[in-house]
């Protein structure tokens, strides 16, 4: 795990919108413990689904990876696998940096 | 004009309503599941929807009902048969586009959304609807326009066919009446007979009371006459300014001449009072009979000759009087 900075050019059309999807992942990162606890893998599965939708539209391309394998994982029902995603998704939003043109 | 967003994920949710705001699109509302949308559109209402939605997009993957189903279930309201939906998800399986199309949705958008092409499709998608709703208003437009040309055309029939003053059938409908009976006399070989019937001094009646008073009197003649024919299948018209025609099908002279005593009387006992000098004009007829039972070929327009000339002999015989050459 590096620390290196992730620098986005961002839309500045959605400048408003981005500081609040951010910290939705964030939340998320939360929710995804809570369902892998409670062995919730519709609600991960779905919520991986919509960060693999989102993530690209508002520029972070990461995102909808990670949102891909998490759904995936959770379809395979493999706790390894979004324990993994959860972690890289932390990862991320550590070192995003976004940048509005 | 609105815009429905139905996305259980609020981040897409805020995307697309940023992207449509953006655009120019001011009107969009949100539900954040199936369950959500039917509630805004009064789905369950039978007095249907309060508000106008032009355009709907759809996620699939939801909780619960997921959009293939809930574009069925919108698609099948009669409110919304031909509202356009657009389903906006991730392209991860092909079937998803299938059963889209099947389900009613009129085109794909796929996640991550790209905001020039969802804009582009959104703005042709509600152009082409606008251009149907207009067709459908001139549709109805002419619908409406139709059914007012065809109750005009039946008011216009009905009086090309009927007097205007008396209200009996006029001339043409007479002309044509006769033709229908006179071949069927000549079918079935059956008897056919006319009344000719003319007021008598009418002309003296409209120069001494005037014109009104003697459109009066026509009207009550008419009337008169009309009454005094009991049988269903006699026709009566008036054939000229103050001339009458009774056509009896399935009849003999002796028949006719009854019934044209009987019309004499009648039209006899109608009083016409003037209301200012209280006096009373008695009105009077003079009738011409004819009858023949017709032969293949031969025109009716002999039968009316024989009854004209049979009305001139009893005009020249005292009037007030029913005449028959047979």
């Amino acid at each position: 795990m590096n620390n290196e900075k992730i620098i986005i050019d961002a839309d500045p059309d959605l400048s408003e919108l981005i500081p609040g999807f951010l910290q939705h992942r964030q939340d998320d990162i939360r929710l995804i413990s809570e369902y892998l606890e409670k062995g919730d893998f519709e609600s991960l599965r779905i919520l991986g689904h919509n960060m693999k939708g989102a993530g690209s539209g508002y520029g972070f391309d990461e995102i909808s990876e990670i949102g891909a394998l998490l759904e995936q994982a959770a379809k395979e029902k493999d706790h390894t696998e979004i324990r993994k995603q959860a972690v890289a998704l932390e990862d991320y939003l550590l070192r995003v940096v976004v940048v509005f043109k | 004009m609105s815009i429905l967003i139905v996305d259980d994920s609020n981040d897409d949710r805020l995307l697309l309503k940023h992207y449509l705001n953006v655009a120019g699109y001011k009107d969009v509302l949100l539900a954040d599941s199936a369950e959500s949308a039917f509630k805004i559109l009064r789905l369950g209402d039978p007095s249907g929807p309060n508000i106008i939605v032009d355009l709907i997009l759809m996620d699939i993957v939801m909780p619960e009902t997921d959009g293939i189903k809930a574009c069925q279930a919108i698609r099948k309201n009669v409110y919304f048969e031909d509202i356009p939906i657009i389903m906006v998800s991730v392209l991860d399986d092909i079937k998803n586009l299938q059963k889209s199309f099947a389900a009613g949705a009129v085109d794909y958008i796929t996640k991550p959304v790209n905001k020039i092409e969802m804009v582009t499709r959104v703005r042709s998608m509600l152009r082409l609807k606008y251009e149907i709703d207009r067709r459908k208003a001139r549709e109805k437009e002419l619908i409406e326009m139709t059914q007012h040309l065809e109750t005009v055309n039946e008011m216009l029939e009905h009086l090309s066919y009927f007097d205007a003053l008396t209200g009996i059938p006029n001339r043409r409908y007479f002309e044509k009446f006769i033709d229908a009976e006179w071949k069927r006399a000549i079918r079935n070989e059956r008897p056919i007979s006319l009344i000719f019937l003319d007021i008598d001094n009418f002309k003296d009646i409209n120069d001494k009371y005037g014109h009104p008073t003697g459109d009066k009197c026509l009207k009550k003649i008419a009337k008169a006459i009309n009454k005094s024919l009991r049988r269903p299948g006699d026709f009566l018209a008036r054939y000229g300014g103050e001339e009458f025609i009774v056509v009896l099908s399935d009849t003999v002279i002796e028949g006719a001449k009854n019934v044209a005593e009987n019309v004499s009387a009648k039209v006899a006992e109608v009083e016409i009072i003037m209301k200012n000098t209280d006096a009373k004009i008695a009105v009077t007829i003079s009738a011409g009979v004819s009858t023949t039972i017709p032969e293949r070929n031969s025109s009716y327009q002999a039968l009316i000759n024989t009854a004209d000339q049979a009305l001139y002999k009893a005009k020249k015989g005292g009037k007030n009087r029913v005449f028959s050459d047979e």
